[in-house]
Parts: structure tokens; sequence; C-alpha cells
């Protein structure tokens, strides 16, 4: 099989949110404000859902980064950032017990009209671990 | 077809990739993402097409089903925001489960984000729906639950807008509880004894309505009253309300003269704060209830007014109720307040002179009908200058914002035609009155442009001021005026201007009222400036995306009162779409329990903020029990259970993670 | 004569929300549209603002679904031509232009189209801006997805006839009335543009001075031109003006009212014209900008921020020279006011609302005077009402509005029809009120 045109890419899974991140997302679109291809944006009600293990899955398959779309504080669910906050702060515990780099990860907050504040978000991912990349090999 | 035996049944998927008249295709290879999706062995069919979301589109999809016996499709286009609901229902009407459908964005999240990369944009297509193909060929079929709803609806908020709701919801014949946190029904249209472009007194549109709502046996009026909490969901709440009594109970003899002898005087707010009142009061004289109400951050509970009232009518000692209602919609009508300017800000604060335009509105009402002269502060006002945009359009780095607040960047839509509005009257009542009005833009739309014209032929002197620059309002004190603002004028090619004033009257904007708590109690989004956010403008543009909740009025966004009593009435349609009918289909993304994996820990319990779970005997032990109409959808409890018996359905992990994977490899193309 | 509940005249976006709102709520609705499709003015836009959505993936779903719901019957090239009280109820004389394609035989292949030798530029779907013949699917995204043969075009060579794979084409179709029997009547009738009569502005004659739906089908992703060039000479243009207040704010056009959408139309379309166009010169002339709606204000600040030139003044002429490009003499205001004259290679005139349809001769609803627009009996308390009973107005047929307000006024006069039905409504206006009941609390 043929080398493909994002295979070298750092790839970036995007955790969205129904309410507010992934409208936000979309509104970069409707901008169409530019970031890297190689990020992958799926949508769940709220991040809240996984679990620790979910993260180091993630990262075993392969992506570099995992960014977390979240609605923050302005969540719909009750106490749901707090939660997510929390479990967060477990898997970068598990993280540094596996010798993973915690700059692969990362928690923010985009709401629905946030798109400039996202395209940031996940351009500066991008270059970090484009240079962690490049250092690696 | 059964949609068991779609379960069992071998995937057979179909793709089509829509090129959104070149939104996507202009970008995207979309014959090429075609092609190689093709060749994942599931996909049996594969194609692009112009428009998707056309009717040809949707009968292809429709058609292509019935043809090659398809049970799981995919359209690759734009926002599923958009088209994912459009898209569910042809694959229902096919037959198959409508959750047997994935809708995949490659315009918003593709080919608008990475214009200048067409490959990687193609690439990412690809991935993306290989991802989609991995989840969705492992999703189980979904299956929406039924509630019955209760046929009741509340309304918050006893202005036009709550008014105007309850009672068309009430002519639908659905009964209402109309719940005002204020003593007094009427909201701010009360304020306002001529509104424009009718004349009219708003406590006279506002009587006309509360006298229907009142007369309506359906409906139940709840003044000092407000929502504390709320649970449950769309079809069926359970609202708690707080009733904080009126300490007047009766209508008995002497309760003006208890007014009178009240000890205690503080900032009338019907006034703006331009008069006084005590703290047993009613705002005005036709004030519905008509019983005065008593203040109780204010009541020292001195005892004086009940000696006007010989001891009656009066309970200074009530009792706080609470009181639970159920009821299957509700409608934010809680509308605005006038933006309150920053100390100092034009001069606000510093001089009694300058003021606000409700303020003016009130001091007007409140003036000697038959004085010739307009005399403030004891001084005759022969010079005003209005001040336009104060609290709205703000631009960072020109204004300041309040603490903690952002700008108010948005246009408060009213405030120009309502300060020419004013102007207009006061020319009529004072002919000799001088009138400078310091605008940025003239926002008289619509049929208000009228309200415009008659300023410029009453001779009110327009000053443009530029976007950037905030006139300088300085305190004088010589014959020409009191205040000297000075400020650049477009209309004279940028010349500076020095306008005189013995009054400044402030044009503020409108803020939605502070509601925080019930924001939070509803768990309602809002946007910019606080307003609560429409579902999407133009596909639900009265409703919250918080199901079962409707939005009327300025809550939402600046509106005039034609506009709002408009808005309320849609509200109140879509309201009624939902209560005149005895069950809605539930949600099925909800959290679902696997008994057999199941140990009755609780922990779920603990973690659920909803109170949807509850632990119950079952299969020989306690099990968790999942209330579907009472799941919020969220997934909290998913991760904290330590068998993982627990699915949110539709987001299970183990297919998210087929999903994310299947992103991660994609389906070469050789 | 057939039944129905309620009548809604007109399938733009404020009939068609209207229809689906009282479908969904069990009511029996027809639906009439006077062209072959519905979708009105929204289905011809670009994007809409002010979120730049694709007008077409707003309306296609919405004209998809009043096609195929159950409770809605939809006749196109229909009209009314007498709607009257009849008891409590009203009789609609409907008259509906001849096809001449079966419908129910139509697949809509376009194989007509393509064997039609008439080429024609109407005012149709395309603004007049490209070609259509004289028979064929109005536009990609019509609803019905059905042929239509225009008579007044159509030189009977029947080579359309010979092509229909489903001999579908029938010449022997005449137009035809019938009536029917409704207990309410919406009227959602929508708007035109401002004719462009204005003689100093060219009054219609310069070719690259066009109206802002034709600027709106050049922006579309249908354009009939494929991309932004100038009508005159397809040149790419590199310096674009709108001219504001085009058609409105001036009496002497008999307009004097403010159309409230062309400000956000125009601020919309430069928006659009610099990503397509990045080096181009774009130019608003305007006295004010209006952008008071949710979102307006910011969308306006961010044109201002791409860099879209806005000019306070009022354009007095335009004038045309040979090159096809144009002279925009424009006045700035008070003392010192100047004239200044700038040259453009397209100039777009902002225009405003008018209404489409006047009632007179029809039913007997009155229309306000100054404006023309279906009058509101109630504009503060009941703005859907009109002067009669049981009829009820949405969108744009009665005064000027964006999409959001035309939608929402379609819902509100939903509901009021809803009521009428129910007799909640007659109620209202006819009957006694009841006691006053006590306030709890
Ligand atoms: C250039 C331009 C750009 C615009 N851009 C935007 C934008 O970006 N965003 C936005 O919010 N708004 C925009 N607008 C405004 C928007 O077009 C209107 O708000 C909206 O189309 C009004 O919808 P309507 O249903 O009231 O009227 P219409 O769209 O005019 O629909 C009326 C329908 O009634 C039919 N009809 C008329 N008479 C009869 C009759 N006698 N019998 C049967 N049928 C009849 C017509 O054929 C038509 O289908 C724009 C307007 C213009 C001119
Ligand atoms: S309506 Fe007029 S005064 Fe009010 S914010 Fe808008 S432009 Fe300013
Ligand atoms: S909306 Fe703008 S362009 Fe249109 S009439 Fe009003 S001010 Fe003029």
């Amino acid at each position: 099989m043929s080398e493909t045109v994002l295979d070298k890419e750092p790839k970036i899974l995007v955790i969205a949110t129904h309410a507010c991140s992934y409208p936000g997302i979309d509104n970069a679109g409707q901008g169409h404000l530019e970031y890297p291809a190689s990020v992958f944006v799926i949508r769940v009600p709220d991040p809240v859902l996984f679990p620790v293990d979910f993260y180091l899955k993630v990262f075993e398959m392969g992506y570099d980064g995992i960014l977390i779309a979240s609605c923050g504080t302005d969540s719909p669910y009750k106490k749901s950032y707090e939660k997510l906050s929390k479990r967060i702060d477990e898997v970068y515990k598990a993280m540094k017990e596996k010798g993973i780099d915690i700059s692969r990860l990362k928690l923010t907050a985009i709401c629905t009209v946030c798109a400039e504040h996202y395209v940031k978000e996940v351009r500066e991912m991008y270059e970090k671990l484009k240079a962690m990349k490049a250092q690696a090999s | 077809m059964s949609q068991r035996t779609q379960e069992n049944e071998e995937p057979r998927v179909g793709v089509f990739v829509c090129h959104c008249g070149g939104n996507i295709s202009d970008v995207v290879d979309v014959e090429k993402v075609a092609k190689t999706i093709s060749k994942d062995p599931r996909v049996k069919y594969a194609t692009h097409f112009m428009f998707m979301c056309s009717d040809p589109g949707q009968n292809m999809v429709a058609e292509k089903i019935k043809e090659l016996k398809l049970n799981r499709v995919i359209v690759a286009a734009c926002s599923p925001k958009l088209h994912e609901l459009t898209f569910r229902k042809v694959v229902a009407k096919s037959g198959l489960n409508p959750y047997f459908y994935e809708h995949v964005n490659i315009r918003e999240q593709d080919s608008w984000v990475h214009s200048h990369e067409p490959e990687k944009a193609t690439e990412k297509a690809i991935r993306l729906i290989e991802g989609a193909i991995e989840r969705l060929t492992r999703q189980n079929p979904l299956k929406p639950g039924k509630k019955k709803t209760v046929p009741h609806a509340l309304v918050i908020g006893g202005g036009v807008a709550g008014l105007t709701a309850a009672l068309e919801l009430a002519r639908r014949d659905i009964p209402v509880t109309l719940v005002e946190k204020s003593p007094f029904l009427g909201g701010r249209v009360t304020q306002i004894d001529n509104i424009y472009p009718t004349g009219e007194d708003g406590k006279d549109l506002v009587d006309d309505l509360i006298q229907k709502v009142l007369k309506n046996d359906l409906i139940t009026v709840r003044t000092n009253t407000e929502v504390v909490d709320a649970s449950g969901s769309i079809g069926d709440y359970q609202v708690t309300l707080k009733i904080t009594p009126r300490g007047v109970e009766e209508d008995v003899e002497g309760l003006d003269k208890a007014i009178e002898i009240c000890p205690i005087s503080v900032d009338n707010e019907f006034d703006y704060g331009t008069t006084k009142r005590k703290a047993i009061y009613k705002p005005y004289p036709k004030a519905v209830p008509n019983l005065p109400a008593i203040d109780w951050n204010t009541c020292t509970r001195c005892g004086e007014c009940l000696k006007a009232t010989n001891n009656k009518g009066i309970n200074l000692n009530p009792e706080f109720k609470e009181d639970t209602i159920r009821v299957g919609a509700v409608v934010m009508a809680t509308g605005f307040k006038p933006y309150e300017p920053l100390p100092g800000e034009y001069g606000y604060g510093e001089d009694p002179n300058v003021i606000t335009l409700p303020q003016l509105i009130r001091i007007m009402e409140n003036m000697d009908p038959n004085s010739k002269e307009f005399i403030y502060n004891g001084r005759k006002i022969k010079k005003i200058a209005f001040i336009h945009c104060v609290g709205s359009r703000q631009i960072e780095g020109v204004h300041t914002p309040k603490e903690g607040k952002e700008l108010n960047t948005y246009c408060s839509r009213v405030c120009c035609s309502t300060t020419l509005w004013a102007a207009n009257r006061l020319k009529k009542r004072f002919p000799d009155i001088h009138m400078f009005d310091l605008y940025r833009d003239i926002r008289t739309y619509q049929f208000y442009e009228d309200i415009y014209e008659e300023a410029s032929r009453n001779n009110v002197v327009f000053v443009k001021f530029p976007d950037e620059e905030i006139p300088q309002v300085k305190i004088v004190k010589d014959d020409k005026g009191l205040f000297r603002i000075e400020t650049t004028d477009i209309l004279l090619r940028g010349k500076t201007v020095a306008v005189p004033a013995d009054l400044v009257v402030l044009a503020v904007g409108i803020e939605p009222n502070p509601i925080r708590d019930l924001i939070e109690i509803f768990s309602i989004p809002y946007g910019s400036g606080g307003f609560l956010l429409e579902g999407h403008p133009k596909l639900r543009p009265v409703e919250s995306s918080m199901e079962g909740i409707f939005l009327a009025g300025t809550a939402q966004a600046p509106m005039s009162i034609q506009e709002t009593i408009i808005a309320a009435t849609a509200a109140a349609g879509k309201a009624a779409t939902i209560l005149t009918k005895p069950e809605i289909e539930l949600s099925p993304f909800v959290a679902s329990v696997n008994l057999d994996k199941c140990e009755g820990t609780g922990r779920c319990v603990q973690e659920c903020e909803y109170n949807a779970i509850e632990l119950k005997e079952a299969n020989g032990g306690k099990k968790a029990v999942i209330d579907p109409s009472l799941c919020a959808g969220c997934g909290a409890c998913v991760p904290v259970c330590p068998n993982r018996a627990i699915t949110l359905e539709g987001y299970d992990i183990d297919q998210i993670l087929a999903q994310v994977e299947g992103m991660l490899k994609g389906v070469k193309a050789e | 004569m057939e039944k129905f509940d309620a009548v809604i005249v007109g399938g733009g976006i404020a009939g068609m929300q209207a229809a689906l709102d009282l479908g969904d709520q069990g009511y029996k609705v027809l639906l009439l549209e006077k062209q072959a499709s519905i979708g009105g003015t929204m289905i011809q836009l670009s994007k809409v603002f002010p979120t730049l959505d694709c007008a077409s993936c707003i309306t296609t779903p919405k004209m998809s679904a009043v096609s195929s719901h159950e409770n809605i019957t939809l006749w196109t090239l229909a009209e009314p031509k007498k709607i009257e009280p009849n008891g409590d109820r009203f009789k609609v004389t409907v008259f509906q232009k001849a096809r001449y394609v079966n419908e129910k035989d139509c697949t809509g292949c376009g194989e007509c189209e393509q064997a039609c030798p008439v080429i024609i530029y109407d005012d149709g779907y395309d603004e007049s801006l490209g070609p259509t013949k004289a028979v064929g699917v109005p536009f990609a995204t019509a609803m019905p997805q059905k042929a239509v043969l225009h008579d007044d075009y159509c030189i009977f060579c029947g080579k359309c006839a010979r092509a229909c794979p489903t001999d579908a084409i029938d010449f022997t179709q005449r137009d035809k009335e019938i009536e029917v029997d409704a207990g309410t009547v919406i009227l959602a009738t929508g708007f035109l543009q401002t004719p462009t009569i204005k003689e100093e502005y060219g009054g219609g004659r310069f070719k690259n001075v066009i109206t802002g739906k034709q600027m709106d089908r050049i922006l579309a992703p249908t354009s009939p031109f494929g991309g932004v060039y100038r009508p005159g000479d397809g040149k790419i243009p590199d310096s674009i003006a709108f001219v504001q207040c085009a058609g409105s704010r001036d009496k002497s056009i008999g307009v004097p009212y403010c159309s409230a959408v062309c400000c956000m139309y125009a601020i919309k379309q430069a928006t659009l014209l610099s990503a397509a166009l990045p080096l181009a010169d774009i130019t608003i002339y305007y006295m004010d900008i209006r952008t008071f709606g949710k979102g307006h204000e910011e969308f306006y600040e961010q044109a201002k921020a791409m860099g879209v030139n806005f000019v306070r003044g009022k354009v007095a002429k335009i004038k045309e020279k040979e090159d096809g490009n144009l002279i925009v003499r424009v006045e700035t205001f008070g003392e010192d006011g100047r004239i200044e004259e700038f040259e453009h290679d397209l100039v777009v005139l902002s225009l405003g609302l008018v209404p489409q349809w006047y009632p007179k001769g029809i039913v007997n609803v009155d229309i306000d005077e100054t404006t023309k627009f279906i009058k509101l009996i109630k504009p503060m308390t009941d703005p859907t009402l009109t002067s009669m009973p049981g009829i009820f107005v949405a969108g744009t047929a009665g005064g000027p509005k964006d999409i959001v307000e035309s939608i929402i006024s379609g819902s509100a006069a939903a509901m009021k029809a809803a009521e009428w039905l129910n007799g909640k409504l007659r109620d209202a206006f006819f009957a006694k009120e009841l006691d006053v009941k006590q306030v709890t609390n």
C-alpha cells in the first residue's frame, strides 16, 4: 500500500460536545478558518462519558494527541465539568506512569462561537506534536 | 423488514457523498472518496451527488436501500446539525432503524477548513467515512421510548411575552401556570406611557392582555412566585415554586393611608430611581393584582402600616411557602433590564442631569401635565442631548466592560426608535426645546423610519460620531447649558463640535434579566450577552436546544413589543405541538444497564445528578434501574461502574474506539 | 368542494413554515404557490446572514418536508382568484395554470429541456442572468422536481414531447379554476425587490449595475456564471460598489420605509465577495448601517475587519462609461458636504422590499395606504391579524422581514390559525367575556 498525504502528519483526536464545541468547530468552518487536516473530531454529549483507559487506548492506537473540547462550566449537564476535570487528572497520572508525555492531552473549553479559539488550540497542539515527532525520529 | 433481523444480518453499507453544489466538491475529490471507500468489503454501494439533501438525493438513498438491500447508510455532507434528521427520516421511511445511519461532516469540518489542501481534505473525508463504517456496523438498533406528556405549561415571566404565551396556550385548551417573580404583572411595558409606533399607553396595552388572561379559566396566575428547583424533562417536569407572601392579604380600608405613613422610603424601581417609594407599595394605581405588596427586603416590620388599617388586612409575619407543580413544557419569558451605565460613563452618576432614556420616559409621565416648561432638578431644560448606543455596540479598546462581564457587542435594536419617539413627544409638548441627537447609525428600521423623518422635521440636530470615539461630556455651568459634549461630527466631515445641553439622556441598551438560577435549574444554553440561545436561528428559532424549553421575547434577544408578541405566539405554538399530543417520543440516547454485569454497587446512583438511577430488586439481587425519561444522557455514570455494566446508548465506548481506530487507519487507495 | 382546515397562499419560507406547523398539529392544509416550485426567495439565495449557512441547505429540507407531509396538499402554479367568507368558513376559488406536463409521469430527467430550441432569459430563478428554456425543471432543487412548459415562450414545435421518455408532455392541458372550502386562510405572499426605475441609477439599463438578488445568484453555489463575473462582459470585477437604500427610504419612488434586510444582505454579499475575490476593492455607500438583529452587529464588525470599505454618503447618480465601468457620484452630508466621484466596475443596488401581491379584487383585507403591505389591524398585540377575522398574514407579506423573522411569524400565524379553527379565537373576537378571577397571591 502506498503512503498517503496524512500518514506522516501528527494525528489529533478532538472530542467535541453536541451543545458547545461541535457547533463551535462548525463555526470555524463557516468562517473558512484553516487548520491542519490531520485533526479528527468525534461528537459526544459530554466527554465525562469516557473512562481513563479510553484515553490510554487512543494513544496506544497511534494518535499523537487528544484535545478535549468540552463545554467547560457551561456544560448543559449538571456538575459534569467538575467530574471531567477530576477524570483528566487521573488520566494524567496514568500517562505519567506509562511514560506518555502529558502535553499530548489537553482539556479545554470551546463555546459555540469560539471558532478562533478552537483553531488556535488545534494549531498549537499540532505544532507541538510535530516538533515532538521530529525529535523522536 | 423487522428490526430484529437487521441486527443479525451481515452489514451492507451504502455511502453517499455530497458535492453541496461545489461547497464540498471544489476541495474534496468526491469521486475519489466514493471510489476508495467502495474498496471496503462492507460497502455495497458508494456514490457522489450534487445535493444529497434535495429530493432526488433523498430519493436516491431510499431507492438504493431497496434495490441493494442496504442496511446501513452513511451520508457525507454538511454538518449533522443541518441534515442528520433529514436522512434519519429517509432511512426510517425505508424500513430501517433510523439509527443505522451515520452523518459524516465533510463540509464545515473538512472542505471549508482545508480548502488549500485538497489532497489532504480528500483523504480526511475517506478516513472520517471509514471511522463511521466501523462504528455503524457495530451499532445496535436504537429504540426510543415513549413518555406521557403532562398537558400543562409553565410560563415564567408576567410581561407581554409571558402574558401572550399563556393566553395563546390556553386558547389551544392547554392549562397554564404563569409565574411572575415580582408582586405585579405587566413587566417593562407598564413603565412606558406612550409606546412607539402607535402612541398607546403601555399600561392599557398590558391591561387588556392581563384582563384576558385573568378571564381565562385555564390560566393560573401566581405573582411573587419564583421557580427554585425543577426535575424531570420534556413532557414531565416537577417544578418547585417559592411563593413570597404579599403581606397585604385583603383589600381593607386604609391601605392608601398605610402606604402614606410607612416610614421606609427607598428608590422606586418602577421609576428607575427617579422617585421614591415605600416598603409597602403599588407601582401605579391600576397595577394588577391591585393590592399593594410589601417589599420584605426593606420592611422593618415596625407595624406603622397596621395602624392605618386598624390591624386588618396586613400580615407582617406571614409564612413563605413552597409548592410543586407538574408541567410538560416551559416557556421562558423573563425579559430584559435596561443597561445601567458605569459610574462616570458620559457623566452618569456625577451629575443628576445625566439620565438614562428609561428614566426620561418615567420623568415625562410623572411631570405635571399642565406645566408649560420642562423643569428638572430645579433647572429649566432648554437643550437636551441624546447619546445613542450606551451599553450597546461596544468595541474592544474603546468601551469598558462591567466587572466580570464581557462587552455588549450587540445592537439593542429598540433604542434608536425609542429615543426619537421621545424626542418627538418632547417637541410636541415643549415646542421651544432644542434637541441634539448624537448617534452612530440611526436604526429606525422597517416602518419606524417615520419616526426618524418626524424627528428631522422637528429640527432635531443630528450629530454622527465615529464608532471608535466616545463623545466627552463635560460639566460646565454657563448660560448656554449645564454640559458641553465634545465630539467629532462625521456629518460635518469630521469637524469637532461642542454640543450644549441642560439634560443629557443616555439611550441605554437592553440586557437580559439576570436569570442564572433558572439557566442552571433548567440547563438552558445561553450565548453572547447572556441572552438565551435558540436551538438553531432558522430551524428552531423559538426553541432552546434543551428540549421542552421555549423562548419568548427579550430573554432571547433585543426585540420590540410587536416582535416580542410574535415570538411569544410562535413559542406557544411550538409548545402546543408537544402538549396537544398524549405522548412524546424520548431520546434514544440514554444510559442502559446490562443486568448480567451489574452487581448493584450503587456507584452510578451517586454519580447521577438527575436522580435517574435507582437500585431495585431484580434477577435475584439489587440492580441499577434507569428511568429513561429522567436520564439526561450525559454518560457520567458510564465510567464509574467497576463492571462496565452501563452503556450510553448510541455512544458505546467500544464502538467509539472502533470509529477512532477506523479514522486512524482509513482505507488506502492502492 | 374539497375541504381543508387551512389554505395558505404562498410557498416561500413563511408559508412553508406555517404549513408545516399546522400539518404537524394534525390540521389539513392546502398550500398554494404561484410559481412552478415552492421555496420563494430563499431558495434563490447564496448563503444567509448572519450565520452564513447555505440558503439551499436550510430551505430544501423544508421544501421536501412540505411535499412529503401527510397533512399538506401542495398545488403549484396556483393562486387564489377569490377568497370569500362562507358562513364561518371561507370559499377559495383557485386559479391553476396549465403545466403542460403530466406531473405523475414526469421524472424530472430534463430531456425536454435539452430538446427545446427556445432560449429565454426571464426574471425567474436566475434573475435573468442565465438562460432557461421554454420547458424544463425550474431549477436543480425545485420542488416538485417536475418540468413545466411556459406557453408564453413555447413555439409548439413538439421537440420536447418527442424527447420525453415517459410521454409526460401534454399540450391539451388547460388552465383551470377549482373551488375549495377552508376554515382559515394565511396570506404569505412575500415580497418583490423595488423595481429599478430610478433614472439616476440608469433605470435598469446599465449592464454592470445589478440588483441585490442578482448578486446573490452570482454568489450562489448554483451561480449561473459559475463564479463572480460581471454580466456586461464577463470580466472579473476588481472594484465593486454597493448602493444602500437604493430602493427604500425614498418617497419619490413610493417606498418611504426602510426595508430592514438590505444592509445585512449587502454586508453578507461583501463578505462573500471578499472571500471569492480577495484582491477586489469592495465599497458600501450607506446612510446608516442597520444591523440590529441578533448577531448582526458582530457580522458588520467582522466585515469591517475583513477590509470592506464603508463610506457614508448618498449616491446621487450613476453614469455608465463606454468600457462598461461606472462612475458613482456620492454626496456627503452637512455644511461642507462635497460631491465626489468614484469609478467601479460593478455596482450592486441594494434594493428594498415591496409587496408581491395586491389582494384587491381577490380578498377584502385592508392594505396599508402608504406602504401597500397587508395591513396589520392589531400591530402591537396581535401582529398576524388582518382586517378580516379568520385571515392571517405571515412573513414579508405584512412588512419587510429577514428569514428568521419570517419563519417566526409563519409559526405565529399558524398558532393563531389553529386557535381560530378550534373556535377559541373566534370566541375572543365575538363572545362575551367571563368574570375576572382572583390571582393566586
Ligand atoms: C437580495 C436579497 C438577499 C437576502 N438575503 C437574506 C439573508 O441572507 N438572510 C436573511 O435572513 N434574509 C435575507 N433576505 C430576506 C429574505 O429573502 C426574506 O426574509 C424571505 O425570503 C421572506 O420570505 P417570505 O416567505 O415572506 O416571502 P417570499 O420568499 O417572497 O415567498 C413568497 C411566496 O409566495 C408566492 N406567491 C406570491 N403571490 C402569490 C399568490 N397570489 N398566490 C400564490 N403564491 C403566491 C411567491 O411565488 C413566493 O413563492 C434577502 C433578501 C434579498 C432581496
Ligand atoms: S438601536 Fe440604535 S441606539 Fe440602540 S444600540 Fe442599536 S444603533 Fe445604538
Ligand atoms: S436596511 Fe439599510 S439599506 Fe435597507 S433601507 Fe434600511 S437602511 Fe437602507
